[in-house]
Parts: structure tokens; C-alpha cells; sequence
């Protein structure tokens, strides 16, 4: 698995830039894989979204269903995309700390 | 020089080190315009170093299993060791009886006539590459059945087959090579005498896995082995899948105005429906309007709320037969505990295959398997809906799922849904069984490891991305009004989604996709709102 490094936080991640290791997450590799995502800055409504992912995950063990995602947050998709680029599974996720998503998805 | 132009024999797989042909894309399969400029479309990412350094197996400068390098020459002894093994295993009787007998008459009689090569459609993209023909890598592993399996003198079987050297050089990169196909098997089907060469890819996929313990990880780890432990391949559990599903319903009752309602583990139940899970996250209008339908048409349905049986999918078709075995036989026994009178599968080209062709003879007894299409169609046939076509008046194109389509025959059942409910539908050129694949057959869609997702887009994908932009050439391809690709396959819907978005193609000519169900339901007219919202898409 290749080191990604930024400024001065070093984490493993896969060959998509998802975090390995997702115990290891806080908020300045939060920042360090937005830099990945063409996200330069992390406003609340990023925070909004990141802090429902990872609650979700640590209640299920896997990212939400992306309309529960827009529901749970108020938000539509095209705003998330414009949040995070690659959209909420690619983007969003990654820099929440998720594991890649598995399956037909 | 252009990869095209680089003389690559069939012995060259063994010799040298590093990328054997370097491959960058062209523009031979040509898109129409505002993606008709090359040097405008998205780049092919090249290897950074941590890869080269991690993996072997270098081809063509992509990666998308990713072989592990061996530690140490012993190691790398084992390996080649356990691949002869393999090699003799996949020959014999015992362990491979099920395909056995086309594995040997498509090793022992391709004519060479090539008639296959234009059929491939990324051999074509490719700008012919001679290691994508269809033959190249096929052609290896004949070389290496008349050297090691078949009986008969050395130097004869030498003089006659030609020779090839086996070493871990060439054992890597067929790995790699054994995941540049989508076993679409139009090859298989041009060939005048029946070799096919999609088979032979698989029974490479089949050694490597079997024997050797290698796959990609997003088809073995993350794939057969999370849906066989946790119970489907994303990773949703039985908590998780039922209240996902009850936020579809809710969703799905608020849409319609009526309450839908899933059911849950009905004994006797006249369907068992069995989705892709992938469904259920990623395209949820698909199984509600699923739901949606039964209730409309009165059928007693129910889902299955059992780990494995609630996700239909089964990558073990792709690449281990025993893997497959495994989730076959649970679907098989969950059927039957339920004792409903058929499963039905959801629109997943791999999961009909598997179940209506494999599963069917696995399952036996009272239970029989139909596949989402003609079940569809009995349903309309019945009357029970009111349809008017008129909602769906947008353009329309259909994609043929390989699985569905040129495998299994199902031809015409999506054709006189469509004609019924899609007033603006329009074929693809060619289609039915002579369609050309998504580009994410065999478990590609899924795989996006290292410039993998480059590779599909620009290669294995290009075709079908020509075809679809030519289905809609009498539109405006610069206006973004809505035009639908109905795809009725998980796996298809996921290489077309990340084609458009590759592209750019919503943004530049509204191109959106989505499967047939929500079509039928879009149609219904006792729903006020339509189904279809463009602007959710």
C-alpha cells in the first residue's frame, strides 16, 4: 500500500487514496486527503457531511445509502458534488476516513 | 513509437522485464462531437513509482490486480510450480469436468484465421494492440498445453505449436492479461468453428484464483468472501439491508402516495426477488420501483432478509469456480427453506446468468428462477397497470447486457417493454446479441484500483460510449435536455455511470442512465409525479 504524505501527516492508504487504516483518522488527515480531492478548504457544511459519515460508520460498519446521505443532511446531490468533486462515495467518503466502498455500487 | 506499431510476438510474454507494450490512448474508434478532440479528453494516468515498485505483472503500464512480487527465488520457483500445477488441474477430468471438453476443442482447434480480432472491442479501441487480439493471450496458453499437458514428443509438439518458455515473467503478466477481457465472448461468437476465447480467459482467472490464491481484491476479498462472512458484497449486513429498505419504502410510498411496502422472509411466497445489493445503495429508485410494481400487479412477494440472500450477486462467475459454487448453493437453500414457488432476479446481467442457467440446475426440485425481463413483461402482458407512454417522452436507447442478451438469449423481451412505454426509443448499432459490452463486463465495473478506471474509460469502454453518443445522433448532442440509456444490469449501470462522468456527458448532452423498471413505473399513470426526476440524477 503506498505512504501519502501532506504537510506533516503520513498515512497508508490503497490504490484509490482510501485511508487503510481508518482508526488513524482525525481532523488534519481530514485536510490532508481533501488535498487529494480538489477540496482546499473544509467549510461547515464539508464538516456537516464528514461528521454523518463517520457517525454512520461507526454505527454500521459501512458508508450510508447516498439518498439517506442528502436526507439525513439537508442536502441535494448536486450540492455535494459541488462540495466534494468526485461525489459523495469517491469524495466524500475518502476524506471522511471511510473504507472504499465494496460491491455493485 | 506507437503501441500499435511495436512487433510483439507470442514468446515475448516471457522475456525482458517491465511494460511489454506501452499503451496510450488513440482515437481509432472515433467519438463524434464535442468528443472528437483526444488531446481534450481525460488523460491515462501513468504508474507512479510505489506501484512499480510493489507489483509484477507489467504489460501494458497498468494495473489491475496488482501481483505481488515474489520475496525471494525460491519463492518465485513455488509459484511457477503451483501454476504447472494449476495448469494440469484445469486439463483434468476431476477438476475440471464442467469445462473441460470446450477448453480443449477451443485449445486444440483455432484455424489462426484471426476472424475474431475486429470483434473485441478493446483490441479495436486499442488501436490493435497485438497483445489485446483476442488470440494473444490464448495462444499462450496453448502453447503451454501442447508443451506440458498434452502427450506426444517434445520436438514435434515444438515443430508443430511452437514453443514458449515458462517463467514467473510470463505467469505475471498473463495475470494482468487474464484482466484486459471482459469475457463479453463476441470473439466466441464470430468464431466460424466455435473456439472461445472468452472461456479461455476465464479458465485462466480460474487457475490463478484456484491454485495460485491470486485475484483482484474488490472480486475475491472484498467480493465473494465479505458476501459469504458478513452476507452481501457491500459490506451490508441483515440489520442493515432491512432498514435501508424501509427508507426506500418510505421514500418510494411519499413519491407514489400510496404505501409500499416490502416483505420480509414470507414463506410460500410466490417471488422470492433477489437484487444486486448495489441496487438497494447506489440506485434505490431501482428495487422501490420494484416494489412498486409487485404491489401494483398483486404478486405475493418477499425478500429475504438471510445473510447472502438478499444480494444476488456472485462474483465467483468471474473468476473461481468454487466461490461461485459456495454462494450458489446458499441462494439455492435459502429458496428452498422459504419454500416460495420461484426466485426472481433483479436487473443483474452476472446474477441471472448464474442463477437461471447454473443455479436452476443446482436448485431443482419445485423452485424455478426467472429473470427480471420476461418477468417484467408477463406483468405488463397481465394488463394490471395503466401505462401511458407519453411519460416517457424523452429519448431512449437500450444497452444489452452481455449475460442477459448474448448468453442467455433474452432478446426481445426488453424490445416490446420499451416499444410499449418509450415512444422516443431508439436501438444501438449493432445490438441484441451482436451488442458490444459496457466495457465493465466480469467484474471490471467494481475495479478502480491504481489507472484501472482510466483503462475501462479508454479502452474497454470507448465502444459502447461511440455507441450510445450514435444512437442519439438525431438529437442535440450540445443541449443537455435529457436522453436515457436504460441498462438492465447493475455491473453495466456502474462502467455507463462512470463513462458519462468521464466524459462529462450529462453536463454536455444531458445524457443520463438508469435501468427498465423505473421506465415501466414512469409510465404508470395512476402516479401523479413522474418517477424519473432528471434533476436526482
Amino acid at each position: 500500500m503506498p505512504l501519502f504524505e501532506w504537510e506533516d501527516v503520513k498515512i497508508m492508504v490503497d490504490e484509490d487514496g482510501f485511508m487503510e487504516n481508518p482508526e488513524e483518522w482525525n481532523e488534519r488527515v481530514a485536510l490532508a486527503l481533501a488535498s487529494t480531492e480538489d477540496v482546499t478548504e473544509l467549510t461547515e457544511d464539508h464538516w456537516k457531511i464528514i461528521n454523518y459519515l463517520r457517525d454512520y460508520f461507526k454505527q454500521y460498519g459501512i458508508a450510508p445509502m447516498i439518498r439517506k446521505l442528502c436526507k439525513e443532511t439537508g442536502f441535494s446531490l448536486k450540492t455535494i458534488y459541488e462540495l466534494f468533486p468526485s461525489g459523495p462515495a469517491k469524495g466524500a467518503c475518502k476524506v471522511a476516513g471511510l473504507a472504499k466502498p465494496t460491491g455493485c455500487v | 513509437m506507437s503501441a500499435k506499431k511495436i512487433d510483439i510476438k507470442v514468446t515475448d510474454i516471457s522475456k525482458g522485464q517491465g511494460v511489454l507494450v506501452p499503451i496510450e490512448p488513440v482515437d481509432d474508434v472515433k467519438l463524434p462531437p464535442p468528443y472528437d478532440k483526444l488531446e481534450e479528453l481525460p488523460g491515462f494516468r501513468k504508474l507512479g513509482q510505489q506501484s512499480l515498485d510493489k507489483y509484477d505483472g507489467y504489460i501494458d503500464g497498468v494495473i489491475a490486480v496488482g501481483v505481488p512480487k515474489p520475496q525471494s527465488e525460491e519463492e518465485e520457483q513455488k509459484l511457477v510450480e503451483s501454476f504447472l500445477s494449476g495448469l494440469m488441474k484445469l486439463f483434468s477430468n476431476e477438476n475440471n469436468w464442467t469445462f473441460l471438453q470446450p477448453l480443449v476443442l477451443s485449445m486444440e482447434h483455432c484455424a489462426k484465421c484471426q476472424t475474431c480480432n475486429h470483434d473485441c472491442p478493446v483490441y479495436e479501441a486499442s488501436g490493435e494492440v497485438e497483445i489485446y487480439r483476442p488470440t494473444y493471450r490464448a495462444e499462450v496458453l496453448r502453447r503451454l498445453y501442447f508443451k506440458y499437458v498434452k502427450p506426444g514428443s517434445p520436438l514435434i509438439k515444438k515443430f508443430q505449436h511452437g514453443d514458449i518458455e515458462l517463467n514467473w515473467t510470463l505467469i505475471s503478466r498473463l495475470v494482468e492479461l487474464s484482466y484486459r477481457c471482459t469475457l463479453c465472448r463476441r470473439c466466441a461468437q464470430s468464431c466460424p468453428i466455435g473456439v472461445d476465447n472468452g472461456l479461455i480467459t476465464h479458465e485462466l482467472r480460474k487457475l490463478f484464483s484456484q491454485e495460485m490464491g491470486i485475484a483482484p481484491k474488490e472480486l475475491h476479498e472484498k467480493g465473494t468472501v465479505q458476501q459469504l462472512e458478513v452476507g452481501s458484497s457491500t459490506g451490508m449486513n441483515s440489520l442493515v439491508v432491512k432498514d435501508n429498505v424501509e427508507f426506500i419504502d418510505e421514500d418510494m410510498s411519499e413519491k407514489v402516495g400510496f404505501k409500499v411496502e416490502t416483505k420480509w422472509d414470507v414463506e410460500g411466497a410466490d417471488v422470492l426477488l433477489i437484487h444486486n445489493a448495489g441496487e438497494i445503495l447506489a440506485w434505490p429508485e431501482n428495487p422501490g420501483a420494484f416494489a412498486i410494481l409487485c404491489e401494483l400487479a398483486g404478486i405475493k412477494w418477499t425478500l429475504s432478509s438471510e445473510a447472502v440472500g438478499y444480494d444476488g450477486v456472485n462474483y465467483g462467475l468471474f473468476y473461481d469456480d468454487v466461490q461461485l459454487a459456495r454462494i450458489v448453493v446458499r441462494h439455492a437453500e435459502i429458496a428452498k427453506k422459504l419454500g416460495v414457488k420461484k426466485i426472481v432476479m433483479g436487473e443483474c446481467g452476472h446474477e441471472s446468468k448464474v442463477l437461471g442457467i447454473i443455479g436452476e440446475r443446482i436448485i431443482g426440485g419445485d423452485v424455478h428462477t426467472e429473470n427480471a425481463l420476461t418477468f417484467m413483461e408477463n406483468i405488463i402482458n397481465s394488463g394490471k397497470l395503466n401505462l401511458n407512454p407519453e411519460r416517457n417522452y424523452f429519448p431512449v436507447t437500450l444497452h444489452d447486457p452481455c449475460n442477459l442478451v448474448r448468453i442467455m438469449g433474452v432478446v426481445e423481451p426488453q424490445r416490446r417493454i420499451l416499444r410499449k412505454i418509450a415512444p422516443k426509443f431508439r436501438e444501438m448499432e449493432p445490438h441484441g446479441v451482436r451488442n458490444y459490452c459496457c466495457g465493465g463486463g466480469s467484474g471490471f465495473a467494481v475495479m478502480s484500483g491504481n489507472n484501472f478506471t482510466d483503462w475501462r474509460m479508454h479502452f474497454s469502454g470507448k465502444m459502447k460510449f461511440k455507441q450510445i453518443l450514435d444512437a442519439f445522433a438525431d438529437e442535440d448532442l450540445t443541449s443537455n435536455s435529457p436522453k436515457y440509456v436504460c441498462a438492465p444490469c447493475s455491473n453495466c449501470k456502474g462502467q455507463i455511470r462512470d463513462i458519462l462522468d468521464f466524459y462529462g456527458a450529462k453536463e454536455k448532452s444531458g445524457i443520463y442512465y438508469g435501468g427498465l423498471v423505473e421506465l415501466i413505473i414512469n409510465a404508470v399513470d395512476d402516479i401523479k409525479e413522474p418517477f424519473i426526476d432528471f434533476d436526482m440524477m
